[in-house]
């Protein structure tokens, strides 16, 4: 009984670092209230957007006070280290984005909109948690609150066929995904008797070192952690869980698939980074690789495998699309691929690597679909065709994207080179290890890749500035100035980051610490 | 014409790398593994074995029911099915509590929730079904690939063990558990449950003729 | 006492039923309902193993497990629904508005 009280004591204690996650909930709840006021008036959707940055803004409030010592959180659920700050920073960010793309515009009626912002509420909830996570229940139950409200709001548009298709097929895909996950856990934890992530390395040496047939338990291993990279893998679109993907992007109202492009992705890779690299890294991994740890698989290198053919996959299929919603959906696998390569060098480098990139990728590709939402209230369509001549009808939005396309490429001056450059260092900084050859095939695929994605860019750049109008422009709409706002802001950021990077480096190194219970 | 040749060169492909999958897995893991495989140890078959087995085969021809089916409630009675054999198999692990929850949940909720999708979509059991992508072939393909990596680590892996209690309530245990140590999951999981269900709602109502 | 090795045996055969099930099925509701096949396969799993080690964390994730299934299946079905309403079919192949041009 004793014991049980201690439990108690140690909720009781966990709920002062709890706190933002405490406000997103009654948010989440508040929200779902709010949505039941100002029917029918003018200025709905102006204060359902100011309740939901409220929400937010006292999340971030609390997550500036809250202690900074790493830790362990309701017995050993969740931890509070410097490696979850940062990425609750990155998805308050996307949220608050999403939250004033959304608001001005035609995606949401103002009568659903309350909807939409309650869920991303409870979305932000369960991305919050997946990068805290270190238990494996609690991986499962973050990615399922993540992926439940994603499957929602992904099929939220009424009667529209694409929206109801993208729902399906991301549910089924979904629903497979997390379930092969959960059984390669349940044989996680029939070996090693534990789903605390911090212990898994601890038991698997205890076991090797049991004296047990080495083959066999290496087989379990090796197919449990296979099963358990699928469920990770589906959520950071990785090839060959990325079927979902532009069929969900397509389908998906505009200001939600550019949230769903970059939180989930990133909250993917921050689970990734724990399982991978946090816990199944012992202190020998650093040369031998994390890959020893787990079943004697060269782990590193079947994640560099994944890497070349996501980032391959992505870049030679979004070549073809014409549809700008698809390009960027494939853009974003690729891009998906240039991260895992930060995983593969598995080492602090690659981690704060990954996490500049992600902080970049954020603005640049949220800025990215704010220009697609622009054009598609404009024209009604997301072709390429209506990209034509862009630059005459609205210089700010033509700029504006070529700025983010040309930093998603990843060309000198803007911030998406100072992320690719740490990327590659990453992994260059490998080659004169163990296995240096292959890491430094791994950057040349890279650099080639990222060769590949600059036509397909430029494409799009060339039909706004060079090519003539398809069709006579019709008599645009007057853009929203809170468009006008968020396009120079982020181009600006992008611009800016990219000259002057220090901030981004001091900030990134300082969140390393991974708390590894 | 041409997607024919692709189609056929994905079959083909696809063919080589399942072939080459159970090879390699056969020769570098399967193979050692089993080397080392202690033999399971010998019961005699009592009430409770043969228990097991009526079970275990009812799940298993209910989950094939599922799967192999052409008809959709004969698909959802071969759920229920297997649901209920693998609900009795937990009372066999000690695992009163989850029995319950099986019934009550699973076979009180969830299939009752796939019987009402069955009989408002009715149209679909008029679809015929056989005109699959990766088709009946390519599943069985792949259950012939999947099977053996799965049954060697089901039977070679020298699980711990460590002798089973006798039966015991767990309902009180796990009570306790889940407002202890499973605390932040149990309010999660409360939260999941919130978000889907105002999400289902949202997703599936009639659109409001307002606006 | 049966081994835990048939329970696992008798798990991993559910889950590649219902793993090919998915996979050759084209009506969404039965490739819902493998889901569900494949998440039975997990609870028996993790039961099997609650009991072998006398471990009852194994029944609180099975718990947990079978309260997300619920929630995964209405969140589904209403998908079903929504898609049903639209084009008045839930097979998988009829549902083909989005997909590479050409």
């Amino acid at each position: 009984m004793t014991n049980l009280l201690s439990l108690v004591d140690v909720n009781l204690a966990s709920a002062a670092s709890f706190r933002p996650e405490l406000a997103l909930t009654f948010g989440t709840m508040a929200m779902f209230i709010l949505d039941l006021f100002w029917k029918n008036h003018p200025a709905r959707p102006a204060r359902l957007a100011t309740g939901a940055l409220l929400v937010l803004g006292v999340a971030a409030a609390l997550l500036v006070s809250q202690p900074t010592a790493p830790g362990s959180l309701f017995n050993g659920m969740i931890a509070t280290d410097g490696f979850a700050t940062f990425f609750k920073w990155l998805f308050l960010l996307a949220a608050g984005l999403t939250v004033l793309i959304s608001a001005p515009g035609k995606d949401f009626p103002p009568a659903r909109l309350g909807e939409f912002y309650a869920l991303l509420m409870a979305m932000v909830l369960g991305l919050f948690l997946m990068a805290s996570a270190t238990d494996l229940l609690m991986v499962y139950l973050s990615i399922e609150l993540v992926s439940l409200v994603s499957y929602v709001l992904a099929g939220f548009k009424k009667g529209d066929r694409r929206a109801a298709e993208a729902s399906l097929k991301y549910v089924i895909y979904g629903g497979v995904a997390s379930g092969v996950m959960l059984f390669g856990m349940s044989y996680l934890f029939g070996l090693l008797g534990t789903t605390s992530i911090g212990q898994l390395a601890g038991r698997i040496q205890h076991l090797q070192a049991s004296g047990l047939p080495a083959a066999a338990t290496k087989l379990t291993l090796v197919v449990a952690m296979v099963l358990i990279t699928a469920g990770v893998g589906y959520k950071i679109a990785a090839v060959p869980w990325h079927m979902w993907c532009p069929d969900v992007y397509e389908g998906a109202p505009t200001p939600f698939t550019a949230f769903l492009s970059v939180g989930p992705k990133a909250a993917g890779f921050a689970v990734a980074l724990r399982l991978f690299y946090g816990a199944l890294s012992g202190p020998s991994a650093v040369t031998a690789g994390f890959g020893e740890a787990v079943g004697g698989l060269p782990w590193p290198a079947i994640i560099g495998v994944m890497s070349v053919a996501t980032m391959t996959l992505g870049n030679l299929t979004a070549l073809a699309q014409t549809n700008l919603k698809r390009l960027l959906a494939y853009s974003s696998i690729a891009h998906a691929g240039y991260l895992l390569m930060g995983l593969s060098a598995a080492s602090d480098r690659g981690v704060q690597a990954i996490m500049i990139y992600l902080l970049i990728y954020v603005v640049m590709n949220l800025g990215s679909f704010l220009v697609v939402i622009l054009v598609a209230e404009a024209t009604g369509s997301e072709s390429i065709l209506d990209y034509r001549g862009l630059a005459k009808r609205h210089p700010l939005a033509a700029t504006a994207f070529a700025v983010f396309l040309f930093s998603l490429t990843g060309i000198p001056p803007f911030a998406g080179f100072v992320g690719k450059w740490y990327l590659f260092v990453a992994v260059l900084d490998r080659v004169p290890g163990p296995g240096g050859n292959w890491y430094a095939v791994l950057a040349i695929i890279g650099a080639l890749n990222s060769a590949v994605s600059l036509y397909y860019y430029v494409r799009v750049v060339r039909a706004m500035f060079i090519d003539q109008p398809y069709a006579e422009p019709r008599q645009a709409p007057a853009t929203p100035l809170m468009y006008q706002l968020l396009l120079s802001a982020s181009a600006v950021a992008v611009l800016v980051f990219g000259l002057w990077w220090t901030p981004m480096i001091d900030w990134t190194s300082a969140s390393l610490q991974i708390f590894k219970g | 014409m041409t997607q024919t040749t692709g189609k056929l060169l994905g079959w083909i492909l696809g063919t080589a790398l399942a072939i080459g999958f159970v090879v390699v897995m056969g020769q570098l893991a399967i193979g050692p593994a089993a080397q080392s495989m202690v033999p399971a140890p010998a019961t005699s078959a009592g009430l409770t074995e043969v228990l097991f087995y009526v079970l275990a085969g009812v799940t298993i021809a209910g989950a094939a029911g599922v799967a192999l089916s052409h008809n959709i409630l004969y698909s959802a009675i071969g759920l229920l099915m297997a649901l209920l054999g693998a609900g009795s198999l937990y009372v066999f692990l000690s695992a009163d509590f989850l029995a319950v929850a099986q019934l009550l949940i699973y076979i009180g909720g969830v299939l009752v929730l796939v019987l009402f999708a069955v009989m408002l979509t009715n149209r679909i059991t008029e679809i015929t079904v056989s005109n699959t992508s990766l088709g009946l072939w390519g599943g069985l393909m792949l259950f012939v690939a999947v099977a053996p990596v799965l049954l060697a680590v089901a039977l070679v892996t020298p699980w711990a063990t460590i002798t089973p209690a006798a039966a015991a309530h767990t309902t009180e245990t796990i009570g306790d558990a889940l407002l202890s140590r499973w605390l932040l999951p149990f309010e999660v999981a409360s939260l999941v449950l919130l978000a889907s269900l105002v999400g289902a709602v949202a997703i599936a109502r009639k659109e409001i003729k307002a606006d | 006492m049966v081994p835990v090795q048939w329970y696992l045996l008798l798990a991993a055969v559910l889950f590649g039923v219902g793993l090919v099930g998915v996979l050759i099925k084209r009506n969404a509701l039965i490739v819902m309902m493998c889901i569900e096949l494949m998440l039975n396969a997990a609870n028996l799993t993790f039961l099997a193993f609650a009991r072998q080690q006398g471990n009852i964390g194994g029944h609180a994730i099975a718990f947990f497990v079978i309260a997300v299934a619920a929630a995964e299946a209405a969140v589904g079905l209403a998908i079903v629904i929504a898609i049903y309403r639209t084009t008045g079919s839930v097979n998988v192949d009829d549902v083909r508005e989005l997909r590479e041009e050409g």
